[in-house]
């Protein structure tokens, strides 16, 4: 309960729904035409064209998942994958057209970049719109650009880790992306530089019927450290939107990152993201997550220790609501001696809503004298709401300290009254006992997210509890 | 042969949401299974009834039970039974191979303690497909042990559904540790109100030995109660997949469960997979469930050899330790001291 | 304005559908200490906690008026911000809420008005020096991890600052050694005025010493039996209950 007087926001906020205005769509569905034409509408030099179709044969080889949500309603005949906006690329918030900017506005974005950022992005459907990073980082060498310049200016870097981190036959969303990925943004922190302020991308999806799969690719180099920070949201239509994004994440030895994110999508969202970090030696990877939107959510954020004492930590929360199955989770895989991972997840279903963590953690024979500990906490709000934890553990070596710990439950009437013979309504009771339960994943944001955090909790419990 | 799903899939390259056994056939053509003691304080028959697994190992295993079946055994607990009822299953070169079927029914207010155990003379292949079936009926009370002592060449499957009523606890105590591949599914449906079921269950692996470990268990009663405690130890290139399902339906208010995993790694090849599942589609209910894996503490292993032990003493004395008090629940000292003497015997 | 805090009328009390209490009587008025004493079960928690309606609790004969009002059956929190605290006797653990927000909103909603920062950091500070606590449990979350002393101590700093017209204090001695109880009473004196009201609900006599109590209650088997002073502790305290469980 750390901001008890933040004023109430307006929901409508995140579901401020533009025109349909754009300057190209691509026709809905996927074949090999709709793949050459987004190439082309792209611009993509020709190793991009020829690794989008091999993506494409991937996708139509592998199947759809055989666990966790029901994906059968998403149609892929239905979804525009490709929605150019109706502006270009620019480095000033006066350049973008005055709707654009006035979402983004609503959203707080250039706000917040005059205040506690170091740097912005902003996507708008399939491009990015806006990006603009403070002079004395880009004066350091930190390069920070949209994806699709990256490709033209750092080819070498970009071949060198682009889907290397997260392989194309990882999943068929995971080819989906390869195939018709746009935007998203590309961050480079040479080796030793310490950006201690965050860098913020923010990504906004306003077309109906679409899909979102932008590309994020980090590499923090050696003894470099990094915040980033990823926000999304949508407004809410009827008929189904898709979010296949690719998060790659390259900690090299030594190096730092955190990567936070608070994703807010409309309800009408299929949230099929995939993230992957791959640590070096005595590298540290944080991830802090909070995820609120979505009607179904795939999520699980991989760390792939492969150095000499790399270390990772998960922090996340995942609130579900009416409507939304909320299936998230984390993967860790150890692979060096001295690794450790920490996992924090919590979760709260209320009103019919689903929450499950779903996790992995594997300790490989080469990971000697290893370290890894998982704590699960699941509120239940109500008696209508599922919540579930699917947890799987894979020890290959017996040199290793592993536990896991979960608990499922409500909240204590005990708690409530003690709270209410303060002078406290129950309502006021139980969303301050939720915000304290969310606590440990809001104090690892910066304030203003922590802020929009705790707004978001109270707009989910708004009339849901009493 | 795909065997032992999970009640609910996660990803696929988990590797854990089911086992496939290659090169293995099932036999057919099974002849008799004569040499099983049987304790005399109760009467047996063998008209056990039609069934229909809701989980079980799969269908082909289940279909041998019902289709070829060399032992059926229908017990009807009518009054309390202070001794153990003891059914002795001795595998030898004559009975290589037991398939059998046992469905056992508990009277409402009856108490029985029941032991079955499945042990070997000479050193060679057998082969064993159970299946175990027990319903307690309102305010009885189950002790039920299953002692598996085969050896590390023979195929172990059981599958165990037990559906209780209300009032009625079962105290279940499982020790795994024969067969090359032990594959056991444990299902408990606690549909009656304040029904309780205590599954304690020990295994130890060496050599090649697998285990495929399946507990679910379902509640639907009010204030029911379930708790799982897995103790295991492996050495070797053993193997073990520890896959424990708590699931609170709909309606299981005031209900708990808990879930409670360890495996001593004994050696740097052995492997242990675990998948400790809650599902919760209740609010008012506590469900815990925790796993831990590792090797044995050094600090503990130095002071125990401090006191004149050498390392293999020392090993042995921990897993008993560790062993004990899920041995504590058998009731039973002979029983005890035999799988005292199996643990020394196996870990030699 | 009448001069009465709290008076419960024939009050008789279920606690999972079990009779606790058979008809309690009890008045309190401005500048009073009240102390209910009585043997383990006899009904003295299920007092305080049916006075704050916890609905684990059913009455089933009675009333209670506080200033003249009917709050039989008010809600806690409203029972709460007409000016009643209870200090518990196991204080509920709260993860991820400090002690100093959990009090600002506390405050605020008892007085309607909002809470001025710095004052009211001020005031807290203070409040926590004289109950010798370590000023670092300000940013703590509530309760987690505070030893037993901790909490009780907790429950006083509650009390002084939301400054209740009558404060409940259910057993904030028991469990607490002489340096704590000490502090406690301190706190009490610290809270007490002519205008407010106590009622201390204990077993044991150390922490009336230093405090100047108006009426004792003996508290059997779900009735008053006896009433009388200070007098009357020190007595119980020598010879025990057993002269009155037979009444």
């Amino acid at each position: 309960m750390s901001k008890t007087n933040i004023e109430e926001i307006n929901r409508n906020i995140y579901d401020i729904k533009n025109k349909d205005e754009y300057d190209y769509k691509i026709k809905k569905g996927l074949t090999k035409e709709i793949i050459e034409e987004i190439s082309k509408q792209k611009n993509d030099p020709i190793w991009m064209k020829e690794f989008r179709l091999k993506a494409l044969d991937v996708y139509n080889s592998l199947e759809m998942p055989t666990w966790g949500p029901d994906l059968s309603e998403l149609n892929m005949d239905d979804i525009a994958t490709y929605v150019r906006p109706k502006t270009g690329l620019s480095n000033s918030w006066e350049d973008v057209p005055e709707d654009i900017k006035n979402t983004f506005d609503k959203l707080g974005i250039p706000e917040a970049e005059k205040k506690s950022l170091a740097g912005v992005g902003a996507q708008y459907d399939s491009e990015v719109v806006y990006h603009s990073m403070k002079e004395e980082l880009i004066k350091q060498g930190v390069i920070y650009t949209d994806m699709e310049t990256a490709v033209r200016k750092y080819p070498d870097l970009v071949k060198e880790h682009f889907m290397k981190c997260v392989p194309v036959n990882d999943h068929k969303f995971v080819a989906l992306h390869g195939a018709v990925w746009s935007g998203g943004s590309f961050v480079y922190v040479p080796k030793g530089i310490k950006v201690d302020i965050p860098l913020q991308s923010y990504f906004r999806l306003n077309s109906p019927e679409s899909g979102q799969f932008e590309h994020t690719l980090i590499i923090v180099d050696e003894g470099a450290s990094l915040h980033f920070i990823e926000g999304c949201s949508a407004p809410k239509y009827n008929k189904v939107n898709l979010h296949a994004g690719c998060v790659e994440l390259y900690v090299k030895d030594n190096a730092y990152l955190r990567y936070s994110t608070i994703e807010n999508w409309s309800k009408n969202m299929l949230n099929l993201n995939t993230k992957k970090a791959i640590v070096g030696n005595n590298a540290k990877m944080e991830w802090v997550s909070g995820s609120f939107g979505s009607k179904i959510s795939m999520l699980y954020p991989m760390s792939i220790l492969n150095g000499e004492n790399a270390k990772t930590e998960f922090t996340g929360i995942s609130f579900a609501g009416k409507g939304q199955n909320l299936d998230n989770g984390f993967k860790v895989i150890h692979n060096n001696i001295n690794t450790s991972s920490i996992v924090n997840a919590k979760s709260i279903s209320k009103n019919g809503g689903t929450c499950t963590y779903r996790s992995l953690v594997r300790v490989n024979e080469t990971a000697k004298n290893s370290k890894c500990s998982v704590s699960c906490e699941s509120l239940m709000l109500d008696d209508i709401s599922k919540s579930d934890t699917i947890p799987t553990s894979d020890i290959r070596t017996d040199e290793v300290e592993f536990s896991h710990e979960a608990k499922i439950g409500k909240i204590s009437d005990k708690t409530i009254f003690y709270l209410m013979s303060r002078g406290i309504s129950e309502e006021d009771a139980k969303a301050m006992i939720v915000r304290g339960f969310a606590y440990p994943i809001s104090k690892e944001l910066p304030v203003e997210y922590a802020v929009e955090m705790n707004n978001l909790i109270n707009l989910e419990l708004e009339g849901s509890i009493g | 042969m795909i065997l032992n799903e999970t009640p609910v899939r996660t990803s696929k390259n988990f590797n854990i949401n089911n086992i496939e056994l290659t090169d293995f056939n099932i036999p057919t053509n099974i002849p008799k299974f004569n040499n099983v003691t049987i304790s005399d304080n109760i009467s047996i028959t063998e008209n056990t009834t039609n069934f229909k697994l809701k989980y079980g190992l799969g269908d082909i295993l289940e279909n041998q039970v019902k289709s070829s079946s060399n032992k059926k055994i229908k017990i009807n607990i009518e009054k309390n039974i202070a001794e153990p009822i003891l059914i002795d299953f001795n595998f030898n070169k004559d009975n290589l191979s037991l398939i059998e079927d046992i469905e056992i029914c508990a009277s409402e207010n009856k108490k029985a303690n029941i032991i079955i155990k499945y042990r070997y003379k000479e050193d060679i292949e057998y082969y064993h497909n159970g299946i175990i079936r027990l319903n307690t009926k309102p305010n009885s009370n189950i002790n039920i042990s299953i002692i598996n002592l085969l050896n590390e060449q023979s195929y172990n499957f059981l599958s165990i559904e037990n559906i209780l009523e209300e009032n009625s606890k079962i105290n279940y105590c499982n020790v795994d540790f024969g067969g090359k591949n032990s594959i056991t599914n444990y299902y408990s449906n606690l549909k009656g109100n304040n029904s309780n079921n205590q599954i304690n269950c020990i295994y130890l692996g060496k050599q090649n030995q697998f285990f495929d470990l399946n507990f679910i268990g379902e509640l639907y009663g009010e204030k029911s109660n379930i708790d799982i405690e897995v103790q295991g130890a492996l050495k070797d290139n053993a193997k073990k997949h520890f896959k424990g399902t708590i699931d609170f339906k709909k309606g299981s208010k005031k209900s708990k469960g808990n879930e409670n995993e360890f495996c001593m790694l004994m050696s740097d090849t052995s492997k242990s997979i675990a998948l400790p599942m809650l599902l919760c589609g209740e609010e008012d209910v506590e469900g815990n469930h925790s796993s831990a894996a590792g090797k044995v503490d050094n600090k503990q292993l130095f002071y125990i050899m401090s006191r004149g032990f050498n390392y293999k003493e020392a090993m042995k004395l921990i897993v008993k330790a560790r062993f004990n008090n899920i041995l504590e629940n058998l009731r039973d000292e002979k029983l005890k001291n035999e799988i005292i003497y199996e643990i020394d015997k196996r870990l030699d | 304005m009448s001069n009465k805090l709290l008076e419960i009328e024939d009050l008789c009390v279920n606690a999972e559908n079990k009779e606790i209490l058979k008809g309690i009587n009890l008045t309190i008025n401005k500048g009073e200490i009240h102390v209910i004493m009585g043997p383990n079960g006899s009904g003295k928690s299920t007092t305080a906690n049916a006075i704050f309606n916890n609905p684990l609790y059913s009455k089933t004969q009675g009333t209670i008026r506080f200033c003249d009002e009917d709050i039989t059956n008010s809600k806690t929190d409203e029972i709460a911000r007409k000016g009643i605290f209870m200090s518990f006797q196991m204080p509920e653990e709260i993860p991820g809420v400090s002690v100093t927000n959990f009090l600002k909103y506390a405050k605020s909603k008892s007085t309607g008005k909002p809470v001025k920062i710095f004052e009211f950091k001020d005031e807290l500070k203070k409040y926590m020096e004289e109950l010798n606590m370590n000023s670092k449990n300000m940013e703590r979350s509530l309760n987690v991890g505070f030893s037993g002393g901790e909490k009780k101590k907790n429950e006083i700093l509650q009390m002084l600052v939301l400054n209740p017209k009558l404060a409940i204090l259910d057993e904030t001695d028991s469990g607490l050694d002489v340096d704590a109880i000490r502090t406690v009473s301190k706190g009490i004196e610290m809270f007490k005025n002519s205008e407010n009201g106590i009622l201390i609900i204990t077993h044991n006599t150390k922490i009336l010493s230093s405090l100047k109590v108006n009426y004792v209650h003996i508290l059997i088997d779900g009735k008053i039996v006896k009433t009388g002073t200070q007098e009357l502790a020190k007595e119980i305290e020598e010879n025990g209950y057993s002269k009155y469980k037979n009444i």
